[in-house]
């Protein structure tokens, strides 16, 4: 609990300069993404889908919505593993995020194609 | 996050604060293109790396997007964008120089694209203190026009050893081990993020964000940080 503390106090003097933040919910995201790259790791990349499944989980719970990109990046690593719920995903990004309709239509026929 | 020592952000707490001081201009004034043109999906390109951290490319890419949504931007998924980008031959950054962008439009409904450049990524290990000193260029461009509509140039420096949080040998001893613990790697991204959110400080705040299009009359720092 010691880390909230200069957290706060960070968070305090910003908000001297910045206007107040949005609230969104990231959980351990960056942290597990990286390791995911640099590790490739069957275990860093089912953490790195844990954390996606967590911010979709606790976003909910908390009454926020999903950060932009993160129902798309979930649906996009379904998509890799083979998983039908993709599409789900897919269209849980358009729904929240309309101006994201023309990127996902591109994610989607790219993973049509084969490639990435 | 989790942190053993509590200095390394008490003291990003006073960088941060400090970036309140000094000749100020408002943020209309400074980028009055932001408020004309009004992005509000952000592509966000791999940085270029001119250091020799082969790593600060994976780094910095993990912590730019979060900083951007929190000031109210889409921002397409990095994971996704990267691989689209390395189908498209479109994944080094520098090739793209000063090539129109409105294909960045026309494919992904990209607004903007923000250009990042790490031109330090430096660690310093030393008994007494660990540093991580990072420099950065950005550059937010539009899709439609071409035009650069929000920049920044900045350095932060990071200390990353905490040791003086006790006294004598034992203190020094301890903020050594403190030191070795935050060396690695996965500690680096916290880091990264707060400079990002550093960074975008100057940033007119986009369309998620309940001042948007209000924030014109905020005061920020001349030249960048």
């Amino acid at each position: 609990m010691r880390l909230l503390c200069p957290l706060f106090l960070a968070a305090v003097l910003l908000s001297g300069c910045v206007s107040k933040p949005i609230d969104y919910y990231y959980g351990n995201y960056e942290k597990t993404y990286y390791h995911s790259k640099k590790d490739g790791t069957p275990s860093s990349i089912a953490k790195y889908k844990d954390s996606l499944e967590d911010i979709i989980k606790t976003s909910g719970e908390k009454g926020l919505r999903v950060p932009p990109g993160i129902y798309c990046e979930y649906g996009y690593l379904l998509s890799k593993q083979g998983s039908p719920d993709a599409d789900r995903y897919f269209n849980l990004e358009v729904t929240t995020y309309p101006e994201s309709a023309r990127f996902v239509a591109l994610v989607r026929s790219q993973l049509k194609q084969g490639q990435p | 996050m989790t942190h053993r020592n509590v200095l390394p952000l008490s003291l990003f707490a006073l960088t941060l604060a400090a970036g309140c001081a000094g000749p100020q201009i408002t943020k209309a004034a400074k980028f009055p293109l932001m408020y004309e043109e009004k992005p509000r999906t952000i592509l966000v390109l791999p940085p270029i790396n001119s250091t020799t951290a082969a790593d600060a490319k994976g780094y910095y890419a993990t912590t730019v997007s979060s900083p951007l949504a929190f000031s109210g931007y889409y921002v397409f998924p990095i994971e996704v964008t990267d691989d689209i980008l390395k189908s498209q031959g479109l994944y080094d950054t520098e090739m793209i120089g000063d090539q129109p962008l409105n294909r960045f439009g026309q494919f992904f409904g990209a607004d903007a694209v923000l250009f990042t450049h790490i031109r330090k990524w430096n660690k310093s290990y030393m008994v007494i203190s660990s540093t991580l000193t990072v420099s950065v260029d950005a550059k937010l461009k539009s899709t439609k026009t071409n035009r650069i509509l929000w920049e920044y140039s900045g350095t932060i420096v990071a200390d990353l050893s905490g040791n003086s949080s006790g006294g004598g040998i034992g203190g020094v001893i301890a903020g050594a081990i403190v030191t070795a613990i935050n060396s690695a790697t996965a500690d680096y991204v916290p880091y990264a993020r707060l400079a990002n959110v550093q960074m975008l400080q100057s940033m007119p705040v986009g369309g998620y964000h309940p001042k948007s299009g209000q924030d014109g009359d905020e005061k920020i720092l001349e030249h960048g940080r």
